[in-house]
């Protein structure tokens, strides 16, 4: 088998199914800094990403065969693989005890924390301050901080179906400016 | 709602986003697979995604590269390993610190199992010697609380004999005794008028029938006491009799009798002094 110095999408899905390590480096090295950006962005603790990292990867490269490319493309799947890891380490109940001494964050102050966040110059940030407030909170807890659409509705007293619109909308805006 | 409409409705951002419930997420599914322009507009809003991140990435640590190279080595020997015992092929020697590591663990593993089992048996073995211990203690107790019973009978006994009030009354058998050479003597302390009797010799009674011994009181016989032959030296405590000139033991019915039977008598002794 040649090197190739780039993959299309198919040939590496299939070097991956082959476990080709040549084909994984190649992954690691042209994605580990996308991903790594959003874990850093939704746990905000440098070595906590790191072990992150590294446990997507690792399950990237045991679970490829679960990759179904009718879904989506292959970093649209790393990347909820990776969202879905730091979300459930950030609310995975070890870390939480030992966020304890700072206090359980309550229904009013999440939203000052969340906007806190921003702060950081880092990952989708930029794009994410151009929002208005009011959807960059929806963002920043349905997506950052993996909250289901009825925490939400809870956490900021609106009704399910007006959170659901307005994460769409927001998500929508979030589009533009992307682009 | 038609599939422009719906494109547009944010559901795209929304599934490739991770952010859609599960029915949406079906729904979405089987919308993309019925409408290529879905499928489309999926792509293009995923590319939009994928060029945002790729331009803001940070490069992790170097050394998360080399651990998770190291983590899939692991994996890859692995399935390596099952694969090739599956085509019972002699496994191929693969290179890595990680397989020495490994089989220092087994060894590791191995010898503590061993000595556990080791510790076990040993464990058993003392168990066992301990219990035995604890039996043989146990029996010397009680052979040790038995000497001292017996010893502090005979130390009270002796007790008794040294007192200078004690009178002793020699006791030999008479010459009409149904069994001559029988012998008791009486302790008699004169203070308290207590009886004490000692049997020397004298033969086991025939069931039914006990021994009594007789106070002599100016020529006539006191009941003081019928009584059994025991084991052992002791003396044992008969009524109490405030004087007499002499005691005398017959035969009698079991319980006793009011009056003696003389031609049953078999001991006899005189008070002296």
């Amino acid at each position: 088998m040649g090197i190739p110095a780039t993959y299309t999408e198919p040939e590496l899905v299939s070097a991956l199914r082959e476990r080709n390590e040549q084909a994984y480096g190649y992954l690691y090295d042209n994605y580990s800094g996308a991903l790594y950006s959003i874990v850093l962005q939704i746990v905000q603790n440098t070595e906590l990403a790191n072990d992150i990292l590294q446990e997507v990867f690792v399950n990237i490269w045991r679970k490829i065969e679960s990759y179904d490319p009718s879904r989506g493309r292959l970093f649209t799947w790393m990347l909820n693989i990776t969202r879905n890891a730091s979300i459930d380490t950030l609310r995975s109940k070890a870390y939480q005890n030992s966020q304890k001494n700072q206090g359980l964050p309550e229904n009013v102050n999440i939203t000052s924390q969340v906007t806190h966040t921003n702060i950081d110059n880092i990952g989708l940030s930029k794009i994410l301050a151009k929002l208005k407030p009011e959807q960059r909170v929806l963002i920043e807890l349905a997506y950052f901080k993996g909250y289901t659409h009825e925490e939400i509705a809870q956490i900021e007293d609106i009704p399910l179906g007006t959170v659901k619109t307005r994460i769409r909308n927001a998500l929508l805006q979030l589009r533009e400016y992307m682009q | 709602m038609n599939v422009q409409e719906y494109i547009l409705s944010g559901v795209v951002e929304s599934y490739v986003l991770g952010l859609a419930s599960t029915e949406e997420r079906a729904e979405f599914e089987r919308m993309c697979a019925a409408h290529s322009e879905l499928r489309a507009a999926r792509e293009a809003f995923e590319l939009i995604v994928e060029n945002q991140l790729l331009k803001q990435a940070i490069a992790p640590p170097a050394h998360i590269k080399s651990k998770i190279f190291a983590d899939i080595d692991v994996e890859n020997d692995q399935r390596q390993g099952k694969k090739l015992i599956s085509l019972k092929q002699t496994p191929v020697l693969q290179t890595g610190w990680l397989r020495y590591v490994a089989a220092a663990a087994v060894i590791l593993l191995v010898g503590s199992t061993i000595l556990n089992f080791y510790f076990f048996s040993q464990y058993k073995v003392y168990i066992n010697k301990y219990t035995e211990l604890i039996a043989s203690q146990n029996q010397m107790a009680s052979v040790n609380q038995a000497l001292q019973t017996k010893v502090l009978d005979y130390e009270s006994t002796l007790n008794m004999i040294k007192d200078p009030a004690m009178a002793i009354v020699r006791m030999p058998s008479v010459p009409t005794s149904p069994s001559l050479g029988s012998e008791t003597t009486v302790y008699w302390n004169t203070s308290s008028k207590d009886v004490y009797l000692l049997v020397n010799s004298l033969p086991k009674p025939a069931s039914g029938k006990q021994y009594q011994l007789w106070a002599i009181v100016d020529g006539k016989p006191v009941d003081a006491g019928v009584f059994d032959i025991k084991d052992g030296v002791s003396l044992q405590k008969m009524k109490n009799i405030p004087q007499a000139q002499a005691f005398a033991i017959t035969l009698e019915q079991k319980g006793g009798s009011a009056t003696p039977t003389p031609e049953a008598m078999y001991v006899l002794g005189k008070v002296t002094g």
